[in-house]
This record gives structure tokens, sequence and C-alpha cells, in this order.
């Protein structure tokens, strides 16, 4: 299943000595000690990893685990309050989101933000014209063409911004991070709330983009999805690194159920005291107060699981 | 491993036919800002001075509205200050007319000063957004305006009267007259460059969504800077083509050259007119300014009423303006051909649709 084994990219990193001791290729991304703190509170913990090119990195956790501020510290737009960022062996942590894109950086957002004004096709277009390549407009438009054809938009090339479904958006996303042509993808969690076809689909995709020698990370919450199209899994939990290996390794890893699917088992568990119908107020009170957050994920854990 | 789906595609080729319809669009109010201004250059013909002030103010309205469009319409930045830009064009032809300097070197230098004003002003404030930008710009105008005043430059309060340019008051006049056209003239040209650049796409990406913008690779505060000082430029020429117009100035009170009435006028013209568009603020300009002369001349004490209740349907009902109106109205849908009557009807449903997606 994940056996999209990590090849290296045809631009290599612009002579990169600091190669980690547990790859072969010198890390295309490799994060050292960061932390991110809003006010006192540390979004990412003393978080240290290494991507390495070619390689498609799942990460996983639960809300609040700090996988969108991961992405917004790599992608430029949170600023780590320590720590180093190194990519293609230059630090980048002082540089501004648009220096990032430049060296081939491209990210979508948890939470689709298109140009609401601009009509899908010149969305894309922005992309191109300003990202990596920094094409001139009748080049920019073509490559924009070609990119929605891949995620299957074109049909929607006409419309608005906000005139698309949120499966759509979520493409729209993808679109205008691939006509910057990046060396590295961020993807944040692009497969929420869609459906298992769309899901499959998104799948083939990130897969297909990353034959063609683009690395990518992909924070997810669908396990099955992330399982299927990763390499190597990282779990964060409160914001540090607690697993950080091959997908079927990670999902088996007593650490990652505990702390990752504890919460959720000791709800089954505190139903079970419930039916028993002894006091079981403070499981209760859990129970309620994740049901609806947590809901509409469990068919993909189970899934995922499986 | 399932192939990529052949694409569904019952409009190929749209994105050609968007091109090009984008590309008529723009030679469209090219041609009708071109239209409109070849229109006014006629006023002086008909020999009436009443006429030629009335058009002369409102030439110089349209370049105000002109020049607010580059960084309130196509960055979707809310500068409130900018007659701040206006009053240093005016005060630097005022200040080097009484230091016996030549005219076109005030306009010269004003036009930089504010041009660097602008640059300077912007480090700052363009890392705001929003309220507070606006609230910022506000203040900036208003300082400067009672710093001229306080420094007394000319009179009393700051109060200058230049000597009139060695002329017929008449041929002055048309001369004044055609002095702001050509300006407007060449906003509009500047404008019509800028929507089809690179710039004008940055401005445009920043607009709707600056973060996006920022991820994609657009440099996004150098842009708005530059937008800032494009904006900066043609209200400082018509600052200074106003001083030696009108010949008395005052920094401050109503109809001062930093009075705020003149940064809420751009601001309403534009929107009128269509913010972002390459015509909509001549629209909006001389229907404004047209209507607040002739009520302030029929209606007397309550034009400000008028003027406050057009403000409001103005908000409420054209908040993208009348040529995206107009445009709702008559562009058919996306690559879809229909008859002009059904389009209109079409029109009409998407404008009723339009209105009440704007929170009514």
């Amino acid at each position: 299943m994940s056996s999209a084994s990590s090849r290296p990219t045809a631009s290599s990193p612009s002579g990169s000595p600091d190669a980690t001791p547990d790859a072969n290729a010198a890390p295309i991304l490799a994060l050292d000690a960061v932390t991110k703190r809003f006010g006192g509170l540390p979004a990412v913990d003393d978080l240290s990893f290494a991507v390495r090119p070619g390689e498609v990195l799942g990460i996983i956790g639960p809300n609040g685990a700090g996988k969108s501020t991961l992405i917004g510290l790599i992608g430029g737009a949170l600023a780590p309050t320590s720590g180093v960022i190194t990519y293609a062996g230059r630090a980048i942590a002082d540089l501004p989101p648009h220096r990032r894109a430049h060296l081939g950086i491209a990210r979508t957002f948890q939470i689709a933000q298109p140009f609401v004004g601009l009509d899908v096709r010149d969305n894309v277009i922005v992309g191109a014209l300003f990202g990596r390549r920094g094409l001139r407009r009748p080049e920019a438009a073509r490559v924009a063409d070609e990119v929605l054809e891949r995620v299957h938009l074109t049909h929607k090339a006409m419309l608005k911004g906000d005139q698309l479904t949120v499966a759509d958006r979520k493409r729209l996303e993808m679109a205008r991070a691939l006509a910057t042509n990046p060396r590295l993808l961020l993807l944040d969690e692009v497969m929420a709330g869609l459906t298992p076809t769309e899901v499959a689909q998104a799948v083939e995709l990130i897969r297909a983009i990353n034959r063609d020698g683009v690395t990518v990370l992909v924070v997810e919450h669908i396990m099955r999805a992330i399982k299927g199209v990763s390499d190597r899994i990282l779990v964060l939990h409160h914001g540090r690194k607690i697993a950080e290996d091959l997908p079927d390794e990670v999902l088996a890893d007593p650490k990652v159920i505990e702390a990752y699917l504890g919460e959720r088992y000791a709800r089954q568990r505190a139903a079970e005291r419930e039916g028993a119908a002894t006091s079981a107020a403070t499981g209760a009170a859990t129970s309620a107060a994740d049901a609806d957050t947590d809901a509409a994920e469990e068919p993909e854990w189970k899934g995922g699981l499986a | 491993m399932a192939t990529h789906a052949p694409a569904r595609d019952p409009l190929a080729g749209t994105g050609a036919a968007g091109v090009r319809r984008e590309s008529r669009e723009w030679l469209w109010s090219l041609l009708a800002g071109v239209a409109i201004l070849a229109a006014i250059a006629l006023v002086p013909l008909s020999g009436d001075d009443a006429a030629l002030s009335l058009w002369t103010l409102i030439v110089m309205f349209c370049v105000l509205a002109q020049g607010w469009n580059f960084i309130g319409g196509y960055a979707g930045y809310a500068a409130f200050g900018n007659v701040v830009f206006f009053g240093i064009g005016a005060e630097a032809v005022a200040l080097t007319l009484l230091n016996g300097g030549p005219f076109w070197l005030g306009l010269l230098l004003g036009t930089l000063a504010a041009g660097l004003f602008a640059f300077l002003l912007g480090l700052p404030v363009l890392r705001l957004r929003g309220h507070y930008f606006a609230i910022a710009t506000l203040g900036i105008a208003e300082a400067l305006g009672e710093l001229v005043a306080a420094k007394a430059i000319g009179g009393p309060g700051g109060e200058v009267s230049l000597t009139p340019p060695d002329l017929d008051f008449h041929i002055a006049n048309t001369l004044f007259f055609y002095g702001f056209l050509a300006l407007s003239l060449l906003t509009l040209l500047g404008t019509a460059w800028l929507a089809r650049s690179r710039f004008g796409v940055a401005l445009v990406a920043i607009r709707e969504n600056e973060e996006a913008a920022e991820a994609l690779g657009i440099p996004t505060f150098w842009y708005k800077v530059g937008a800032f000082v494009l904006s900066a430029l043609p209200t400082a020429l018509a600052g200074g083509l106003y001083a030696y117009w009108f010949l008395s100035l005052q920094p401050t009170g109503e109809g001062g050259v930093f009075d705020v009435g003149y940064s809420v006028s751009m601001v309403l013209m534009t929107f009128l007119g269509g913010a972002g568009t390459i015509v909509g603020p001549l629209i909006g300009g001389i229907i404004i300014e047209y209507l607040v002369q002739t009520t302030t001349v029929a209606f007397g004490d309550i034009h400000g009423q008028l003027l406050g209740a057009l403000i409001i349907l103005v908000t409420i009902f054209l908040p993208q303006g009348l040529i995206r109106l107009e445009r709702e109205l008559t562009v058919s849908p996306a690559g879809v051909k229909l008859s002009y009557t059904r389009r209109f009807t079409e029109g009409v449903r998407r404008v009723q649709r339009f209105i009440a997606s704007n929170g009514i």
C-alpha cells in the first residue's frame, strides 16, 4: 500500500551537508527543536523531524494537537518561538511566506481561502503567476488549465470562488498550490468533509503529484486515507511528537493508541458503565462534551483500524 | 490504481472564451472612459463660465476617485486619509509660487513629496488591516492639516492667497479645465494598464484574500505600498492644479485642502461607480459631484441630508457599484449563449440574488 518509496527529486537540495543519521538523502525539510507558544501555551512543543525528498509524510493527531500550527510554521504564516526550520539546506524561519513560496513551499488551508471575487481559473492563475515559476500571463493560463484538468475542476473554471461546494473548494486549494510548481507541498486536511469516493480521488491525486517528484506533507484526520498515502506517519499530541514510523508500526504503537485513542476507549467504557446503571457522571460528561466534535470522524477511525 | 476519469467538460474551451470576454470587457471599459472624457472635453465650447467651473470641479473629483481606486478599489484597503496627498500637492504649489518659483516646479515637488510621504506612511500603516488602517490614515490626514495650519504657511491659520497666472481669466480657466481632464485621462490609462498587469492581479488577490495571496508567493506588503504611492500621485497633481486654479487656500476646516470631506467623496464616488474597475470612479465622480453642485443650488440647506440618504442607499443596494450592476444585468453567465431578453431576465434574477447576498 505504502510502497511509493522515497525517490530523490530531479532538483536536489542546494548543497546541504547536514544529512540526518536515519536518512539516506539529505532532508528537504528539517525541524530542529521547534516550539511555538501562543501566550504561555505551547501549540508545538520542542518538535524535531526531517522529511526526505520525494517522501510523503503523514501527520496525524487529535484536535488541538498542533497540526495546523505546524503547517503555519513551515509555510511561514507563523514564526516559531524558538527552534530552527531548514528547507533545502537553508534556514527559513525568518522568511516571509511569499519568499518560501518562491523557494518551492506551497500550502493549502484547512478552511479553504479562495479569492472569492475571482473565478476558479483566475484563482489558479494567481498561483502560476507568482509561485516558484513566476510565469507570464499566457503560460500561467496554460498551466492553470492543466492543473484544473488534473484536479477535475475544468468544468467549474468559470465559477466564482464562493460558488463552490466544500469538496470543490478543497480541489481549488490543491490546484492553486500545484500551480506554484512546488517542491514541498503542505496539505492541511484536504480530505476532511469529502465523500469516500472523493477521498479515493484525492489519495490518487496526491500519489500522482508525489510520483512527479514533489515531496508531500499530509496533515489529516482520516486514518484510512493517510495510511494509504503516507510513506511514514508522525503522530502529534499536545504539540509533541509521540511517534514517527511506518504507517503500520505507528498504528500498532501502544503509545499512540493510548494517547490518541484513549479518550474514545474511555468513553466507550463510560457508556458501558452507564448501561450497567452505575454512577458514571464524569465519564458521561466527557462523552457529551466530545460527542459533537468527534462524531463525524468516527467511521473513518473504525475503517482505518479495521 | 484508478485512472483519472475522463474530464466531464461540457464547456470545453471556456478558458479561452473567458480570456476573450475579459479582454473585450477591458477594451470596452477603456473606450467608455475615453468617450466620457472626450464628451466632457466639449464643455468649454459652450462658452458658459459657470458650466466650465462646474465641470472643472467634477473632473477634479473624478481624478481624486481614480487615485483612491488604486489603494481602495484594487488593493481593497480603506484609506480614509488620501486627502493628505491632495493637501501636500496644493501646499507645495502654494509654497513654490509664494517663493517665486514656477508652477511646474511646484507640481513636480508636490508629486514627489506626496509619493515619498505615501511610501514612508505606508511602511507602518499598511501593516494594519481593516478599521485600524482606516483610522490610522484618517488620523494622519487630520494631523498634517493641523500641522500646516499651526506652522502658518502664508497668512494666519495657514491661509494662502496666490497671484493668478498672467493670463486672460477665461483662457486660464479653460487651461485648468483641460489640465484636470488630461490628468484624468492619464489616470484612466494608468488604471487600464494596472488592470492587465501582474501588479493589478496581485492587488486584486490581496483584496480578495491577503493570506492566500502571500502564501502563493505575492510579496503583499510591497505591492500594497506600491498601490498607496500610485494612489498618491494623481491626487497630489490634482491638489497642485487646484491650488493655482482656486488661488485661495486654507489647510483645515470645510473646503480646506486637508478636509476629510474630500476623502469621503473619493470613497463614495468610487463605490457608487464600481471600486476596482477601470471606469467606475469616473462614473461615480460625475454623478455625485454633479448632484452635489446642483443640489447645493436647488435645495440649499438640505443638500447634505440628500447626500447622506444617497450614501445610505449606495452602501445598501450598490456595494459593488453601478458597473457591476450593469454587468450582472447584461453579461451572459459563463460560456452560455442567451438572447438579450433572456439575458436581461436572467440578469434581473441574478441582481436580486446579488442584492440579497449583500446582507439586506
